[in-house]
């Protein structure tokens, strides 16, 4: 081989060489250092296999059982993984990004209101005698809904939530008791929420509360 | 809490009251005695409201000596259109009332809204309208 081929395969080498030699024989560094983390890693996961194969080995006297390589494997490879991920600050972060907001104090309200639809929506369909007192009233919860969702900015989910409404219960009049109860209990939530409220959203939420009642003038 | 609020509802409870008497005439028997029933509901609210501004140290309001009725009374039909139109105008002043309020205001801001919304549904229906209720009562569009 020339010499020319040799001098350029060298630097090569000997680089690969003394990088290896300078992670190895760097000493016990106590702090991960920013590019060496990896190495560090390797070497703390190594630690980490003979302290388990030795904490196995002491239990394994004691219990008189052999040690699971394949346990002890295991439990290296998976310190070894998670110990770069646990100094960077990823769960950290993540533990942040998905801690859920808090509930809205209109949640409660939006629930009722999208359950009102619902009931509406099902009278209607088991009794069509009720339809025309009734899809109005219907009408003015939908549109409740999306104004409610639009004030705590939360998606209005598809009316196919309401497609399938279960058939009520009984005959009309009874299906037309539990809905003006459950308007009676909307329209205190709603006046309840209108007093508790800040000034924005008093207005919305009082004429809530006030549709409610004038429902239980038509819901009969 | 503002004074000012509560004397525009007082104007409209004024109003309110002004007009039930020429709307009475107008109706049947049956309704006549809601409209004397809703008259004295503006009343309590009128005085409620006078009682309120004196004591937050305001002058309330007074009446005016007369109000121009926006078309003329012939008829049940026109008396019952009136006392919808009245009931959705005193409740879209008390809406606007409740962001201006707090406590024990707005309270009775909504109680106050909701009996208006209440009885212009019941007006609707003595009409014939249909639909007899609105989505958001008091909200002017």
């Amino acid at each position: 081989m020339p010499p020319r081929h040799r001098t350029k395969e060298r630097p090569v080498a000997a680089q690969s060489v003394t990088r290896r030699s300078a992670s190895g024989t760097a000493g016990a560094p106590t702090f991960p250092r920013p590019g060496t983390r990896l190495g560090l890693s390797l070497e703390w996961g190594g630690r980490l296999v003979a302290y388990v194969r030795q904490t196995l080995a002491v239990r394994s006297r004691l219990v008189d059982q052999q040690p699971s390589r394949r346990g002890v494997l295991a439990a290296a490879v998976g310190a070894v993984a998670l110990y770069p991920m646990s100094g960077c600050g990823l769960f950290g972060d993540d533990e942040e990004k998905e801690r859920p907001p808090a509930p809205d104090p209109l949640a409660p309200l939006l629930a009722e209101a999208r359950a009102l639809v619902s009931q509406h929506e099902a009278a209607i369909g088991a009794f069509p005698v009720l339809a025309e007192r009734l899809t109005p009233v219907a009408q003015a919860h939908r549109e409740h809904v999306a104004a409610l969702a639009k004030v705590i900015k939360t998606a209005d989910p598809s009316p196919s939530a309401s497609a399938s409404p279960t058939p009520p219960a009984g005959d009309a009049k009874s299906t037309l008791a539990a809905l003006r109860t459950a308007e009676q209990k909307c329209q205190k939530t709603a006046a309840q929420a209108c007093q508790a409220g800040p000034p924005e959203r008093a207005a919305l939420l009082g004429s809530i509360a006030a549709a409610c009642a004038t429902h239980l003038e038509v819901v009969r | 809490m503002s004074p000012e609020a509560l004397a525009t509802a007082l104007d409209a409870e004024h109003a309110a009251i002004y007009a039930y008497g020429p709307i009475g005439v107008r109706l049947d028997t049956a309704s006549a005695a809601d409209a004397r029933q809703a008259e004295a509901a503006h009343r309590s609210r009128r005085d409620a409201l006078v009682l309120r501004l004196t004591a937050l140290g305001s002058t309330p309001p007074p009446a005016a000596p007369s109000y121009t009725l926006p078309y003329p009374l012939t008829d049940r039909a026109a008396a019952l259109r009136l006392a919808t139109e009245i009931e959705e105008r005193t409740a879209a002043v008390w809406r606007s009332a409740l962001p201006e309020t707090e406590d024990a205001d707005r309270s009775s801001a909504l109680a106050a809204l909701t009996d208006c919304a209440v009885r212009a549904t019941r007006w609707r229906r003595r009409a014939g309208v249909s639909p007899a209720t609105v989505p958001f009562p008091g909200r002017v569009t």
